[in-house]
């Protein structure tokens, strides 16, 4: 997919501003930057849930994953009918494998989402997702809202999805450490524009602009033993 | 639901529910008995309420009436009901303008009286009970189209109707499956204040003698009748009045206990009562806090925090942190004396300085914690209130508990201001919280604890929604600011690149208990619980290896509730044994300031 100059203007202030990307077939992109610098009104415009102006290369196909998981599942209907929702003529067996991608039982079908952990419903909006067979996956601070003890996992799924099926994702994060994990490739925003694009080694060890040093600088590290 | 008023509504319910089922039945004869010699009478004891022109029963009239009336209001409830639903959800399945007229409709209607609505749709209807039931039904449904649309709007606006829009769920199923079942609750539950509102309504139209004609009646049409005679046998009309209002009372009371009830928040405030202290050995001399198996305990055996035991020193940091629920809010309030009702703190002592902080009174108590405790939330708004200049808050601060003049503590507050980098302080105290940044605000908050000189600060995530700059920015000053006042800072977090950067040691939780407490240098290679190894492998920092997954830890941390007799760790932990499951490791030394919990700890 590629974006073409797009902008999001909500009255007079302009959340995206003149955003040109490309996401790479079977790549994630990483997408850094403060709040308010326009990461998630990105996200939404690219997922159709904005109006925008600009152009979209190959923008069919784009399906999104929430930061809450909390308030991205509906609470009265089952697991495997928020599953279901993406696909046309949803058998148990689709349920069964959408369930198996994201390495959650089937029995959990049945169950509705406030029987699940935060990581388990995140999973479950994942495989929701995966049903419409996209061609890019939106990820929106998708492990923020998750317990330390499960980000792990949820990133290792997040990588284990691009290598199993060659996934494009737009994964937006504001935890350099998080996205620097997953990304191919890291985008920063500042202000609604895009500053630097490059891939992940470079933009982490060769930072071109001052503002992505400013912001690497500024990651909180463990000590080193 | 539990209310006395709850209590009321629901015992006026029912037995207006019963009466409606056993009233015609019982009474129902003596209700037509015709008695030409006993018309008009007053109240006697054979007719408690009179009789009417007749010369039936009134009493038995009134008993019987029951059924027909709550009948009709519930019709009209219905009717009400059905028609606000459509309009209320119209606006979310139609084309965006046609919508925008429904709901714009809606609002007019809303405001138009409904009493005049009701009468025009009567008497369009046909006089009798039909026309008088279709008019409430109609009345009512502006209001519940409001509610309606206001509840779906909040649905529409959530994630998972995102979701469902961009998998390509068509409007009409999106309001079926995701709109209606969500808002299905409060809409029902409003239901019974509308039987209420329609049983006074149709009494209304019955009286204006709209309602239901004769033979039939209802309460309204009894009221009409006896209105007549009202100053020469008051009861006649009154006996009808009273049902009708006591039914319409008891329906609003029981609605709105049970709608209170479906939104009721779980944890009331107020500080705990602290349960006496045991006394333990003897206190670290050295120490500005110090803390002896500290226990929070609420109602039906939850026990979040359990023999948690930590020492602080001054001019240190030390962090907690675990995963969500392992009690390191809780531990850290208890600490502070602010464990919410009906919490119970006991264990101790709680040593502040070598003072027995649960063991004061409590207005010395506040009087310690008000001058020397600063606390630090994620939320700065929770520490600051909107409506007041954020010098003023601080200044408050120092002529509450410092005797200060109002002058001295605005200049002491504009001083601390500044002294914690906000630029231009002076005006900054002139401004309202809204009118500064996030960063500011936790400034400004930790700035009112330095209105004191604090010897306790707390700080609980107080920099989970703030952006890698300005929580660099913040950490930095809590560090500052520890170190200058030499007070004993305790940091929750659940970022272990934050704790491990800022800390000095770190105490790890679990399950309320600290199952390791070590230097935070030694994080990264020094664990020796696999709890904290995982903890620290889970999350990638900047130099994490991107060949390698990250750990994870499956399955969940026991409730509060839960904890049973061995490590509470064995379930999800590798290296767990059946010594593991039987008992409990303690909490031992293992090397120099390091303490681990742990069987197999190496
Ligand atoms: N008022 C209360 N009544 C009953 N249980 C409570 C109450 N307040 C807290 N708890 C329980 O105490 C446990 C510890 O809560 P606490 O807030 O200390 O956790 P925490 O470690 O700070 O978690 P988080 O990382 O989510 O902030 C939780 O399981 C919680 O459900
Ligand atoms: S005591 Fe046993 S179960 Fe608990 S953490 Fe140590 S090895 Fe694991
Ligand atoms: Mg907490």
């Amino acid at each position: 997919m590629i974006i073409k100059g797009l902008t999001v203007r909500f009255g007079a202030f302009t959340a995206v501003d003149d955003v040109t990307l490309e996401v790479p077939e079977g790549r994630i992109v990483g997408l850094v930057g403060e709040s308010g610098s326009g990461k998630s009104t990105l996200a939404r415009a690219v997922s159709g849930l904005v109006p925008y102006t600009g152009e979209i290369v190959d923008g069919d196909g784009v399906q999104m994953v929430f930061q809450d998981p909390y308030a991205s599942l509906n609470p009265r209907m089952t697991v495997g009918a928020s599953v279901a929702e993406g696909l046309r003529r949803p058998t148990p067996a689709d349920v069964e494998r959408l369930l198996g991608l994201v390495s959650l039982p089937p029995q959990l079908a049945s169950r509705y989402p406030r029987e699940l952990s935060g990581g388990m419903r995140q999973r479950v909006a994942i495989a929701r997702a995966l049903g419409a067979s996209p061609r890019l996956l939106v990820a929106d601070e998708i492990t923020s809202a998750l317990d330390v003890s499960v980000q792990g996992a949820v990133l290792n799924l997040v990588r284990g999805l691009r290598a199993e099926l060659g996934l494009s994702m737009l994964f937006i994060s504001h935890n350099l450490a998080v996205v620097r994990y997953v990304a191919d490739e890291i985008a920063v925003m500042r202000e609604g524009r895009v500053v630097e694009h490059g891939p992940t080694r470079q933009v982490v060890e060769t930072p071109a602009h001052p503002y992505t040093r400013d912001l690497l600088a500024a990651v909180p590290r463990l000590p080193a033993p | 639901m539990r209310t006395p008023s709850g209590l009321a509504g629901a015992a006026i319910v029912a037995l207006m529910l019963v009466l409606a089922v056993v009233g015609p039945p019982i009474w129902g004869d003596r209700a037509e008995l015709i008695d030409p010699v006993a018309a008009l009478q007053g109240v006697s004891a054979a007719h408690p309420l009179g009789t009417d022109n007749l010369g039936r029963d009134i009493l038995a009239r009134v008993l019987v009436a029951a059924r027909l009336s709550l009948l009709l209001a519930a019709l009209a409830t219905a009717i009400g009901a059905a028609i606000g639903v459509v309009l209320g959800t119209l606006p979310s399945v139609l084309p965006r303008r046609l919508g925008r007229l429904v709901s714009s409709t809606v609002s007019a209607l809303v405001a138009f009286p409904g009493l005049l609505l009701a009468m025009f749709t009567a008497v369009v209807a046909g006089l009798g009970a039909r026309g008088a039931v279709l008019g409430i039904g109609v009345a009512l449904a502006p209001a519940f189209a409001r509610l309606t649309q206001t509840l779906a709007a909040s649905i529409a606006g959530s994630d998972f109707v995102a979701a469902a829009r961009m998998l390509g769920v068509s409007k009409a199923t999106i309001v079926r499956r995701h709109v209606l079942p969500n808002i299905a609750e409060p809409l029902i539950l409003n239901l019974t204040v509308m039987i209420g509102a329609s049983l006074v309504g149709l009494a209304g139209m019955s009286f204006l003698g709209l309602g239901v004609q004769a033979p039939g009646y209802d309460w309204g049409r009894l009221l009409f009748d006896g209105f007549a005679r009202i100053y020469v046998n008051p009861m006649v009309a009154l006996g009808p009045a009273f049902m009708v209002v006591l039914a319409g009372l008891g329906f609003n009371l029981m609605g709105e206990a049970l709608a209170k009830s479906a939104t009721r928040s779980t944890v009331p405030k107020g500080a705990a009562p602290a349960a006496p202290a045991p006394e333990a050995g003897e206190a670290d001399p050295e120490a500005v806090l110090e803390v002896r198996n500290l226990t929070v305990t609420f109602p039906g055996g939850v026990t979040p925090v359990r023999e948690v035991s930590l020492t602080v020193g001054p001019g240190e940091i030390v962090g907690l942190v675990g995963e969500s629920g392992s009690g390191k809010s809780l531990t850290a309030y208890a600490v502070g004396g602010l464990v919410p009702y009906p919490g119970v703190v006991g264990g101790g002592p709680v040593l502040l300085d070598g003072q027995d902080v649960h063991a004061l009174p409590a207005t010395e108590r506040r009087k310690l914690l008000g001058t020397s405790l600063a606390m630090v939330f994620q939320d700065p708004m929770a520490s600051l209130n909107p409506a007041l200049k954020v010098g003023g808050q601080l200044a408050e601060v120092a002529t509450v508990h410092q005797g200060a003049t109002r002058a001295e503590a605005w200049q002491r507050a504009v001083d601390r201001l500044g002294h914690v980098r906000i630029s231009e302080p002076a005006r900054r105290a002139r401004q309202h919280p809204h009118q500064l940044s996030g960063g500011m605000r936790q400034r400004a908050v930790i700035a009112m604890g330095l209105m004191g000189v604090p010897r306790l600060i707390i700080a609980d995530e107080p920099t989970t929604g703030l952006d890698v700059t300005v929580q660099r920015e913040i950490l930095r000053l809590l560090r500052e600011v520890t170190e200058e006042s030499a007070a004993a800072t305790l940091f929750i977090s659940h970022d272990m690149a934050v704790v491990g950067s800022l800390c000095d040691r770190v105490v790890v939780m679990y399950a309320g208990r600290v199952v390791e407490e070590l230097p935070a240098d030694r994080l990264v290679s020094g664990a020796a619980h696999p709890y904290t190894r995982a903890l620290v492998a889970s999350v990638p920092d900047m130099s994490a290896d991107r060949s390698l997954p990250l750990a994870s830890i499956p399955g969940r941390q026991p409730g509060p509730a839960e904890v049973g007799e061995g490590c509470a760790f064995a379930e999800r932990c590798a290296l767990s044994t059946d010594r593991c499951t039987a008992t409990r490791p303690p909490l031992e030394e293992h090397g120099k300031a390091h303490r681990v919990a742990c069987w197999e700890a190496s």
